[in-house]
């Protein structure tokens, strides 16, 4: 596997972002860039990880970057300059919130009508093939609450890749998942960074091994000192130091050595 | 499985339910029998008449036309109460809705004289006086729905790109239609209990009401529970109906209860 890139464009853009309650502030002066990777003779979009400890800020960091909160100060800005707005970034909840009234299908034909690429196409082949490809055919019919948690996981992701978004947040996609199911969701994660160059995943998580493993970057959120409010301590190239794109990660030495380094800046 | 009927929480299968409603219900004829002195009819009795009612033309034909009045009643109403919920999303109307809400408070008999004047004739006296207690009800219910509405049902249209009234119809009218069936059936038996009152007001027209008033002036006790069985019947009827109406209309709410 040839681990060549270029880093190009920049895609997502924090700058000095920072958000408070009253008098606590919970983050401040966020940076960080997420950049266009290009590979040579691969089609490879970027899984960027943002890792914090629990209750450091991640879920509100996580909001605004889907817009749905505005920062106190600072703005977030996609490729085109725009600053973004609901509906800029698919989001995959921890719970996989599904609307409860809608059958699978439904749900996933809402998302794709919403998709500006699907106009004029066969909205039901689109899905169909989404479906088939993540194992669901034979759920389209029924209703979220029928479903097992990895399924409505799948689901999550299909409609958000149905309705077409170019980057997608996921919320702690690996909390509380047994190993077996852990394996499914890493590949299938995997299996979505590889559909399309622009595509960008960003996981927020506490889970630093599975979350390296799946990166080329990752940013750690964390408190400084003694000041208050959570921000980005530390940006690790994965690609740099040949640990992204490899399934045996976790056997290569630097792979132990990086999460050892995260966990000292935590 | 005896243990669990008097234990908090205890879990019991439906036989048992059934059986103990059963035996309850006997047990409270029982001490209706032996209780009543006389002034009181003993359940037998009520019996009796109960079934020289429902098989009299007279009922049927007081029945349709309670019937007939509580449903144009709800169907106003709840058309009003959806009116004013799904658009008390909007600040402009929240404050009307909130009003609404508040007029709970108000009496009925207190304001019939004004409606007598603001209305034509006993029907349409009867009818407004129905929706005009049943909305406060009704739009109570329906605001508690949405205001506990989950946030991420409102976050899940955004991301996928809903703007406000797109998620306002996805939200509210389609994912809470329905609670809109549930409020209904709830509510049914706000309705049910005025109608005896507002029937009272125009009497030439009939109704159960207009019968439960005139067994009521002559003192015949007898009739006026076996009247009262009739309309717990309807009720109950009533309340199947609408359902399991619910559940074939929306079949993931049967789902959410088993869950």
């Amino acid at each position: 596997m040839t681990n060549s890139y270029i880093k190009q464009d920049i895609l997502i853009k924090a700058e000095n972002v920072s958000l408070s309650y009253g008098e606590k502030t919970i983050l401040r002066d966020i940076n960080f860039e997420i950049k266009d990777i290009i590979r040579p003779g691969i089609t490879q979009g970027q899984v960027v990880s943002l890792i914090g400890r629990s209750g450091i800020g991640k879920t509100q960091l996580f909001k605004i970057l889907a817009g749905l909160n505005n920062p106190s100060s600072g703005k977030i800005t996609l490729h085109s300059g725009k600053p973004v707005k609901p509906g800029d970034m698919g989001v995959v909840f921890q719970n996989y919130y599904l609307f409860e009234w809608r059958t699978i299908y439904q749900s996933l034909e809402l998302a794709a009508k919403k998709n500006p690429n699907f106009k004029g196409h066969d909205i039901k082949k689109e899905i169909n093939k989404y479906a088939e490809q993540f194992q669901l055919s034979e759920h389209l019919s029924k209703y979220p609450q029928q479903l097992s948690g990895g399924q409505k996981q799948r689901v999550s992701i299909i409609q958000q890749l149905l309705n077409g978004s170019s980057f997608i947040l996921f919320d702690e996609p690996f909390s509380g998942l047994d190993v077996l199911v852990l394996e499914k969701i890493t590949n299938l994660i995997l299996q979505v960074s590889l559909s399309d160059e622009f595509k960008t995943l960003i996981i927020v998580s506490h889970d630093i091994e599975t979350a390296v493993s799946l990166s080329d970057t990752v940013f750690v959120l964390g408190k400084e000192g003694n000041k208050e409010g959570a921000t980005i301590k530390k940006e690790i190239d994965l690609c740099s130091r040949g640990l992204a794109w490899n399934e045996d990660v976790r056997f290569i030495p630097a792979f132990k050595e990086t999460i050892a380094e995260i966990k000292s800046v935590l | 499985m005896l243990k669990q009927i008097f234990l908090p929480f205890g879990k019991i299968n439906r036989q048992l339910f059934i059986a103990l409603a059963i035996i309850q219900s006997i047990l409270a004829l029982v001490f209706w029998h032996f209780a009543s002195n006389g002034l009181v009819p003993k359940p037998l009795k009520v019996a009796e008449a109960f079934f020289t009612l429902i098989t009299s033309k007279s009922l049927l034909d007081n029945v349709i036309i309670s019937f007939i009045l509580t449903i144009k009643a709800m169907a106003i109403s709840i058309l009003i109460t959806l009116f004013f919920s799904y658009l008390s999303v909007i600040p402009f109307f929240k404050t009307i809705a909130q009003f609404i809400v508040k007029c709970r408070y108000l009496t009925l008999t207190g304001l019939i004289f004004i409606f007598t004047l603001l209305t034509h004739d006993g029907s349409q006296l009867k009818l407004s006086l129905l929706i005009f207690g049943i909305v406060p009800f009704f739009v109570t219910s329906f605001l508690a729905v949405i205001i506990t509405t989950d946030n991420q049902q409102f976050e899940i249209c955004k991301t996928l790109g809903y703007n406000n009234w797109e998620t306002l119809y996805e939200v509210i009218v389609v994912g809470k239609a329905d609670q809109v069936l549930e409020i209904i059936r709830q509510n049914f038996a706000i309705t049910w209990l005025m109608i005896t009152l507002v029937e009272g007001l125009s009497m030439s027209e009939g109704g159960v009401g207009t019968m439960l008033i005139k067994y009521n002036k002559y003192n015949d006790i007898t009739n006026v529970l076996a009247l009262q069985l009739v309309i717990f019947v309807i009720g109950l009827v009533f309340d199947l109906i609408l359902g399991n109406l619910k559940f074939w209309l929306f079949p993931h709410s049967k789902l959410q209860i088993h869950k």
